[in-house]
């Protein structure tokens, strides 16, 4: 039953909008039911997973493709399945007090639950292009929540970057899977993963690795590709909780991890993720402690510990495997309950800015006591669950096989780390709950809010304490199938507080001792001159897109300039080029010039007149002459049919005839009688030119069709299938509308969508040239809300 | 693009047309296409009918009778083609392209591919034998004539093309019950 889960999370998208209501807070706990009766169910599924075994399952969805929907629930997707749904049901319990007052509550969840789905079926796919269905599904879901403030620019620029980012990832993925599926002959993940040694010697592999590792890059926000995660956190605070914390950036090492024991054990895939990974960690989270913005500054932690996931599926061997799959779900916890406390800080003082919040321990203790729970686990310290996962984290480091440098680089890169985030992590609370009161909280009665909003950010802290202390062995037997899938092998896993006194747990207790010495100098070293504005990512992003929007205008206006005759002189050229020249080359040689023995002298004058015709309207003095001359053209090939017994086309031609001779006089009745000569004689002689090479080419096209064997032997297959097959005599037509219905509702869909085209130009030109000028001037963009949560 | 150096239309309907905006005033094809009109739709629907065993088919028929109202717009402007046939051409062509579609779908229903088709054992009299086929056709025909009467019709109404003197106070209404 695991497909059912995804369907349920899809299908309760709409339901969400009855949270538009009035009450929105209850509603809301009464939608966060559906996540958790998803968690329920998935729970309900562990116990096969638990024994070392796997829910497989498999719907036929195209089958004469091969693919096939399959879904899987290992070790790996329990876990992330359960976090998901888990962290999904106190967020959109959460976001019912937090858009209390916002009416677009109902349209939020909506979005909220969709995603929920999307990244359901990310993680329980079975089969990689069914994964990727619903990889590109998160992106869409995740733009649409992060622009949700949609009036505010920033809002939209953050949702844009996100897009463009990820789904341009998307695309280097799916080639990236493409290839994998080419190489490993199945695109199943059973057999992917089986195929780990067919696919490292594989001429595909280095491709293959690249393409895919861009678009887990890209979604889980490596470096360079980090800068659209900080823009996303303009999406309205659950949204970021849920996309930061559980989903969304964990997709892309998600995929990692499940792909790391086919994949992994090159030095392309564990050296270019452990330096990557390594070095987004470090720098995100130096960044992070200077930020003034709260949601900023967990933003840039949220990249930080990407990198250190990725560098521990990098690293490799036991501890890494346990150490990715320890710290996503320490990670989890304590990042989403961070997130909705930066919500709830907001929403109570109107600001998360840390320079005008200050003093808050009297007036939120609650919160307060939350706050400092979960960055305890951020930070590492002893007995929380974020300390268990930190020190798997460095012996993942000490025990990698990657040789002494990059062990020794990882170790440092982790204590220096550990270090900002304590910084971090004291910045954030001193400059919340301690210190004087602020401007900001004096201006207005702060209390703590409801204890409902407050049991989002509760639950998952308060896990992140009890966890550790009390319920290390169960959740061992969560983490350890997850470990094993990851790892690629059958592994023991039996998590641990205390380890004795070994390297980790001294460099550990090293950089909390640094981080607490320099927690001292936090806002020293948060006002240090940073990087130039021009620098950062998003800048150069924004800077990349609009020159790509320079340039395509640009080459549209040249393309494109408005005359009929520069696009008729272009697609002709276009074709000469891309038809004519593989046909001179290949396709020339198979034209055979057959004179039928039984020619008659009528049939050789119907013939002739064609050319006459053309000739005649070419040198047509008038536009009515001209009319005519075609006229003759379409009559001849008409009476052609004929001879020819092809009485439906000759029907068709001559009906077509008599109505583009209407709509010619409709159109040349208000121009010119006679045709005035404007082009230079050059252009003409050029344009004869094109025009003749042109007439050759479908000449001979038609030529080479109709003298090639390669199709002679559909013709008698319908003369002796019209009648038995296709009940009508009339082989035409039964080829027409049975045969090649197929064929034909492409072509009367083409018609139709002709039709709006003309339409559109016919009639927007209208509307264009009746709107009153002063309708332009008076209807000025609305002016930008001013965005004061910011 | 130089619309604006040209001369002013040489040939428009005369202004002081009885009926609506005729593109070509005359009693003769007035008094000839009211009396093909019928007969021109009959022709058109014989045509779809017969498509399956002689010449014909939803094209041919389509275009047949897209011819027939389009005569009745030459002969009468196309005020009056469209109150002789009040029906609205977009509509119809969207419909047709969905009329052709559904048909498609028993099969699919059946568990046989897409527009595999079916036909009644018996024919029904006066319309010959009836499938699936036939039912696409009618798509195919209702689709044609939508398209083809739809851009007739909107470039005859695009007023910079044709400024109608049905813009302007004109005797239509009264000269209408003659």
């Amino acid at each position: 039953m695991l497909y059912p889960l995804v369907l349920i999370a899809l299908a309760a998208a709409p339901f969400a909008l009855v949270a538009r209501f009035a009450g929105r807070d209850r509603i809301a706990w009464g939608l966060a039911l559906i996540p958790l009766a998803i968690f329920g169910l998935t729970l309900a599924q562990a116990g096969s997973v638990w024994e070392g075994g796997q829910v497989v399952e498999r719907i036929a969805w195209v089958p004469a493709l091969g693919l096939d929907l399959s879904f899987t629930l290992d070790g790996l997707s329990l876990l992330f399945a359960l976090i998901i749904t888990g962290i999904g049901t106190l967020i959109v319990g959460y976001a019912g007090h937090y858009l209390a007052t916002d009416n677009g509550l109902g349209r939020f969840l909506a979005y909220m639950m969709l995603f929920m789905g999307a990244m359901l079926g990310l993680v329980l796919a079975g089969n990689v292009l069914t994964m990727f269905v619903f990889w590109e599904l998160t992106s869409v879901t995740s733009y649409l929540l992060i622009g949700y403030k949609h009036d505010y620019a920033d809002a939209r620029r953050g949702a844009l970057h996100s897009l463009l980012v990820t789904a341009g990832g998307g695309l280097a993925l799916l080639v990236g899977l493409l290839l994998l599926g080419q190489a490993a002959g199945s695109y199943e993940l059973s057999d992917i993963l089986a195929a780990g040694d067919v696919l490292r010697a594989h001429a595909l592999y280095p491709a293959a690795v690249v393409l895919i590792l861009l678009g887990c890059f890209t979604k889980s926000a490596q470096i360079p590709f980090h800068f659209w995660l900080p823009g996303a956190m303009q999406a309205p605070t659950p949204a970021s909780a849920f996309l930061h914390s559980a989903t969304m950036v964990k997709a892309g090492v998600y995929l990692m991890a499940r792909l790391s024991p086919a994949l992994g054990g090159t030095a392309l895939w564990d050296v270019t993720l452990a330096v990557v990974g390594g070095a987004t960690m470090t720098f995100a989270a130096i960044v992070a402690m200077r930020q003034f913005d709260l949601k900023a500054m967990l933003a840039y932690t949220t990249i930080s510990m990407l990198g250190a996931l990725t560098m521990q599926i990098g690293l490799g061997g036991k501890y890494g495997a346990e150490g990715v799959a320890t710290n996503i779900l320490a990670h989890a916890l304590y990042k989403s309950a961070l997130f909705m406390l930066a919500g709830v800080i907001d929403h109570e003082c109107g600001t998360r800015d840390l320079r005008r919040l200050g003093g808050l321990r009297a007036y939120m203790p609650r919160t307060m006591v939350i706050t400092a729970l979960a960055l305890l686990s951020f930070g590492g310290i002893p007995v929380m669950f974020g300390f268990v996962a930190k020190e798997l984290m460095l012996e993942a480091a000490l025990e990698t096989e990657l040789g002494a440098m990059l062990s020794t680089l990882a170790v440092a890169a982790i204590a220096v780390t550990a270090g900002a985030y304590l910084i971090t992590g004291w910045r954030l609370f001193s400059n919340t709950f301690l210190g004087q009161r602020s401007v900001a909280a004096m201006q207005q009665h702060i209390t703590d809010p409801t204890p409902g909003m407050l049991i989002g950010p509760g639950v998952p802290a308060v896990l992140s304490l009890i966890i550790p202390l009390a319920f290390l062995g169960p959740i061992s037997s969560l983490i350890g199938p997850a470990s094993a899938a990851i790892y690629g092998k059958p592994l023991e896993v039996k998590l641990a507080l205390w380890h004795g006194v070994n390297t980790a747990l001294l460099v550990s207790l090293g950089a909390i001792a640094a981080g607490a010495v320099l927690a001292r100098f936090g806002e020293q070293l948060a006002n240090l001159r940073g990087w130039p504005a021009w620098m950062r990512g998003d800048m150069i992003f924004d800077r990349l897109i609009e020159r790509t929007l320079t340039g395509a205008t640009t080459l549209t206006r040249t393309i494109q300039e408005g005359r009929l005759r520069r696009y008729i002189l272009l697609t002709a050229l276009a074709l000469l080029v891309f038809v004519g020249v593989p046909f001179v080359g290949f396709g020339i040689s198979s034209i055979r010039f057959d004179l039928d023995p039984q020619l008659q002298f009528y049939e050789i004058l119907a013939a002739a007149l064609i050319p006459v015709g053309v000739i005649a309207t070419i040198n047509a003095r008038t536009r009515l002459g001209a009319i005519i001359a075609v006229s003759v053209v379409g009559a001849m090939v008409a009476l052609l049919f004929v001879l020819f017994s092809a009485p439906d086309l000759s029907l068709t031609q001559l009906l077509i005839e008599v109505l583009s001779t209407v709509f010619l006089l409709l159109v040349f009745s208000v121009l010119p009688v006679r045709f005035e000569n404007f082009s230079a004689a050059w252009v003409r002689r050029r344009d004869a030119i094109i025009a003749t090479a042109m007439g050759f080419l479908m000449g001979g096209l038609v030529l080479a069709t109709a003298t090639n064997d390669a199709f002679a032997p559909l013709a008698p297959f319908f003369l002796e299938n019209s009648l038995e097959k296709g009940k009508g005599a009339n082989v035409v037509n039964v080829i027409l509308v049975d045969f090649r219905g197929f064929d034909t509702l492409g072509e009367i869909t083409v018609l139709f969508i002709a039709l709006l085209g003309i339409y559109g130009l016919l009639r927007l030109r209208q509307g264009k040239d009746n709107v009153a000028p002063e309708r332009v001037t008076t209807t000025e963009p609305a002016a930008e809300p001013v965005d004061t949560k910011r | 693009m130089h619309r604006n150096e040209l001369p002013p239309p040489n040939r428009l309907p005369s202004r002081s047309t009885p009926r609506d905006s005729a593109l070509y005033d005359s009693l003769i094809l007035r008094t000839v296409s009211r009396l093909m009109m019928p007969l021109l739709l009959l022709l058109s629907i014989y045509m779809l009918l017969r498509g399956h065993n002689l010449p014909g088919g939803g094209f041919i028929g389509g275009l047949l009778a897209a011819s027939a109202i389009i005569l009745q717009m030459v002969a009468f402007g196309p005020k009056t083609a469209r109150r002789i046939l009040p029906v609205n051409y977009l509509l119809l062509a969207a419909f047709g392209v969905f009329f052709g579609a559904i048909w498609g779908l028993p099969a699919m229903v059946a568990g046989l591919p897409y527009m595999q088709a079916f036909w009644l054992p018996e024919p029904i009299p006066g319309v010959g034998k009836l499938g699936t086929p036939v039912l696409f056709d009618i798509g195919v025909y209702l689709t044609v004539i939508g398209v083809t009467t739809k851009i007739a019709l909107l470039l005859v109404e695009e007023p910079i093309l044709f400024p109608l003197p049905a813009m302007k106070p004109s005797p239509v209404e009264t000269e209408d019950g003659v």
